[in-house]
Order: C-alpha cells, then structure tokens, then sequence
C-alpha cells in the first residue's frame, strides 16, 4: 500500500548514502561556526533565565541545524524536478501522490536527524548537560516534520531554482535567526516579536529546548499546536503536489 | 489502418485540447492506436508532439478530450491502467548518481514490484538493453547511447502493453541511433509491446513505424502508413535547383519524371518520394529545417 511513498524514500537513502561524509561535515560546520561566534564569543559571560547561555544556545542550534537538514531536501526535489527530471518518475508511477509527500517528509525527518549526535557531542565538549528522553524525540519528530513539509511545499510551488533561493532569503534565514535559536525572543522589539511568532520554529524550538534542559516549565500545548501544523501542512502538500505538471 | 474489432484498440483519443496560456498547444487531435503497432507522431519542434504524449502518459493534464486505455477513461486515479504504460521521456531522466541496477530497482518499487521477481526482471532488461557488463556501473558513467538504452529498459521493467517513447533517438550520432532502432525494433516483436514515438527525424518514422501521423501546429494534418502517404503524393520527385531556392515536382511514374527533366535546363535531380516531401506538400515547410 505504501509502496510508492517506500521506493522514494529508497531512492533518496540510497543517494544519501553515497554523500553521506560531505553531508555530516556540513552539519556539523555551520553549528560549531556558531558555537564559536554566539557561544565563546559575544555570549561567553551571559546568561539566560539564570541559566549559562551554552545551555540556551546548544539547543537552539539543534533546532535549527536540524531545520536546515529537513528544509535541504526542497534543493534536492527541485533539481530532481527541474534539471534531472526524475521527478516524472513518480508522476506516471500507479499510486497516488500523496505517497510522494510521505516519501519525502521521511526522507527529511532522517536527513534531520543527522546533526542531532553532532550537537549532542558539542554539549559534551562544552559540558553542558543534554536530557534526549520520549519528550524530546516526539518534539524533534514533529519539528522534522514541520520543516521537511515545508521543503516539500517549496520545491513543489518555486519554478525554478533561483526561486527556491529567494525563498530561502526571505523565509528560512529570517526564521533561522528570529526564531529564540541564538536569542530569547522577549528581548526583542515587540514588531520582531509578532513576526517570531509566526514562525514554526519559534513553537518548536522553545519545545525542544525546554525537554533538552528538563525545564519543569514544558509548555505541553506545544504538542498538539507542532501537531496540527504537521497535518495542515501535509495537507497543504497533497493538495499542491496532486496538481503538479511535468 | 482499423483495428480488426474495437476490443484492439489500445489507445483511443478524442478531441485531446491543451493550452499554455493563450498558446494552444495541442488543438482537437484523435488518434486511433491498435496493440502491437508502432506508431509515429511526427512533426517538427513545436508542433505539440510532447504534449500530447505528457497528456497520454498523465504528465500533464488536458484542457478538454477523452482519452481511452482498452476502453477504459485514463484518470489520475486509476492506477490498473498507469501500470499498462511505459515512459520514456526526451531527457534521460535517470539518477546520475545511483548504479543502472540500482535505477531500475527504484522504478521496480514504484511500480510496486519486489522480491525474486524484481531481481529477475532487473537481470533481463539490463540483459536485453546489452547492459548486463553495466549493472553496478553509476549512470555518471555510461555513454549517451547506453544511458538512453537504460531508460528504455526502466520503462519495460515494469511490462507495460504500451511504450511511449518521446523522441528516441535525438542527440545520438547515427550508429547509437540504428542501435537503438534494433532495439525497439526487438521489443516490439518479441514482447508485443505496442511503441507510440514520437519524433522529428525522418528516417527514424520510415525505419520504425508502421503507421505515421503527421502533426503540425497542434494539429493531426495526415495519417496512415508510410506508403499510403507517399503514394498520395507521387512516387518520385524532381528536386529543382533555381538561384536562391530548390522547388520539387511529384510524379506517379519515373517516365513521367523524365520527361519533365528532359525539358528542364537547370540543375535537377530525381530521387524517390520521402515522408519528408509529403510533410513539405501539405504545410509548406519542412520537418527538420
């Protein structure tokens, strides 16, 4: 039943496989970068609700590493769309295409979860304690998800690749840094504020950190609002991806 | 050509519209093909050959028309009939970075196939491709006769009744080319599979095919077997040199054509008919210009 959402995600394991080393080195890179600007450099003596900022950062540089891995795959679909054209593969395959977004949104929420062991072992170098129980697997689930979906819907709506990097410039960057990653958004001006919130990965972010650091303050309404933004965007995807062309 | 009863048809299309924009693309066509055929669309670059095909195979969505697989409409969501067709497009539309083996499992899956079966049928198209020295090869490293082979294959993995195939042979030099037409040439025979191509190549519709339609414009001007279309127009022609420009005469017999050529005192040669000549004679221009 599913055979059409597993044989894409085959495909794109496989490719995977095959740049896995350049893929890691690329996760782990843009984090440390961070790390080293944010963490032991401007934010050395910080700190964050009474706690060091290291503790604050390392888990909004999970978010958003893992963001960046989930939403690379609408580079992949476009050029798999555009360029090399495999993507009419599936288009005349016998199933319907809502296993395409399924395949994908797989295939997004493993490319995710990549830099999760890089981060985990920064926390180590940095000695600050990282708590990887059920709560955190199922917010980082839904947020791959989130972020994955996303891609999916990108690379679905943009006509060429210049397109997706212009959504990339106005969509992913801004979130990327107004998200509460590297910053807590209360301090922020109040217009910031109101664009953050709008923003998936405020929501997911603030989950994630907050079963990272066994904050007995987790917001659980978190769940079902990541939860409900997964469907309405899985959604969104079928509807698009049932009218797409060659 | 008619199909013997109306249960033969393999494909029926009717009245088939698609518009980008204001462009029309493809205006009203029908077209008749009967299982076990090859058929060829022919017509030059922009004439809606690849939308028309895109419309046959679900790639595309039309305007207006119907289109009937053995009876049955072609819906997005009828996935028994998108299991009948085979596809291969212009491009060769392969991961570049998987193995060809690796390729044709990819199709097999998504055409829901596995197990013993799968291998089974990996191991005889790459077989009948002669690709079976290639199997763990990467695509990156295969020539372009062999990558277009190998998308030929991908599309019979699955056994289809029908192979659309959108202009086989383009970008190929001549021996890649006749290589290639052996090969369809093969499956058509060996396995009954019915091959709706289209093309822009002359010789390639004369080699292949056994029925032609000619299309210009979005539109079907002419139909029928390679013979039956140049036998309306002559059988012979007189290609007429003037300063700028060369001009051609048809004629039903050679002596006929000899005779005109006697009373020419340019430079002129005579040569049998062409599909090419026919496409000139009813539009004015040519195929491949």
């Amino acid at each position: 039943m599913l055979h059409g959402a597993s044989a894409i995600y085959l495909r794109e394991i496989l490719i995977l496989r095959r740049k896995l080393v350049k893929t890691l080195l690329a996760s782990a890179v843009s984090p440390a970068l961070f790390l080293l600007a944010f963490g032991f450099g401007v934010g050395r003596a910080a700190t964050v609700d009474g706690q060091g900022y290291l503790s604050f950062l390392l888990p909004g540089l999970l978010t958003m590493a893992s963001m960046n891995q989930s939403y690379a795959i609408a580079t992949e679909i476009n050029i798999s769309r555009f360029y090399f054209k495999v993507f009419e593969e599936y288009l005349i395959a016998p199933f319907g295409r809502w296993q395409i977004v399924l395949g994908e949104m797989a295939y997004g929420i493993t490319r995710g979860l990549l830099p999760v062991g890089i981060i985990a072992f920064y926390s180590v170098l940095c000695g600050v304690k990282l708590h990887f129980g059920g709560g955190f697997a199922l917010a980082l689930l839904l947020h791959l998800a989130i972020f994955s979906l996303l891609g999916v819907l990108a690379a679905m709506i943009v006509r060429s690749h210049a397109d997706q990097a212009t959504v990339n410039a106005f969509l992913i960057t801004p979130m990327m840094f107004l998200s509460g990653t590297f910053f807590p958004t209360e301090q922020m001006p109040w217009a910031i504020k109101a664009v953050a919130s709008l923003f998936p990965l405020t929501y997911s972010t603030r989950l994630i950190r907050s079963t990272l650091l066994n904050s007995q303050e987790t917001a659980l309404w978190l769940y079902p609002l990541l939860a409900a933004m997964v469907a309405l965007l899985f959604w969104l995807c079928c509807w698009v991806v049932a009218r797409v062309e060659a | 050509m008619n199909c013997a009863e109306a249960s033969c048809y393999q494909i029926q299309v009717r009245k088939l519209r698609r518009a980008f924009g204001k462009t029309e693309a493809v205006r009203g066509i029908d077209l008749d093909i009967c299982a076990g055929e090859i058929f060829a669309f022919l017509g030059p670059n922009g004439a809606g050959k690849t939308t028309s095909i895109n419309m046959l195979t679900g790639l595309l969505r039309p305007d207006d028309g119907l289109i009937l697989y053995q009876g049955q409409p072609f819906l997005s969501s009828n996935h028994a009939v998108r299991r009948r067709i085979g596809v291969v497009p212009q491009h060769n539309n392969l991961d570049r970075e998987l193995t060809a083996a690796e390729n044709l499992l990819i199709h097999g899956r998504l055409f829901n196939m596995g197990g013993p079966n799968l291998q089974t049928r990996i191991t005889s198209c790459l077989e009948l491709a002669g690709l079976s020295d290639k199997r763990n090869t990467p695509v990156n490293h295969l020539s372009g006769g062999m990558k277009r082979k190998l998308v030929i294959a991908r599309a019979l993995l699955h056994e289809p009744a029908i192979l659309f195939l959108d202009e086989p042979t383009a970008g190929l030099d001549p021996h890649s080319r006749r290589k290639i037409w052996a090969f369809l040439r093969r499956i058509n025979q060996d396995q009954g599979c019915t091959l709706f191509l289209t093309t822009h190549y002359i010789e390639e519709a004369e080699q292949l095919a056994g029925r032609v339609a000619f299309i210009d414009q979005g539109q079907v001007i002419a139909r029928g077997t390679p013979t039956e279309l140049m036998e309306k127009t002559g059988h012979f022609v007189l290609d007429i040199y003037q300063r700028d420009d060369m001009i051609n005469e048809f004629f039903t017999d050679r002596s006929a054509a000899l005779a005109r050529l006697k009373q020419l005192d340019t430079s002129v040669r005579i040569r049998e008919i062409t599909l090419e000549d026919v496409f000139l004679q009813l539009t004015g221009k040519r195929i491949d210009p």
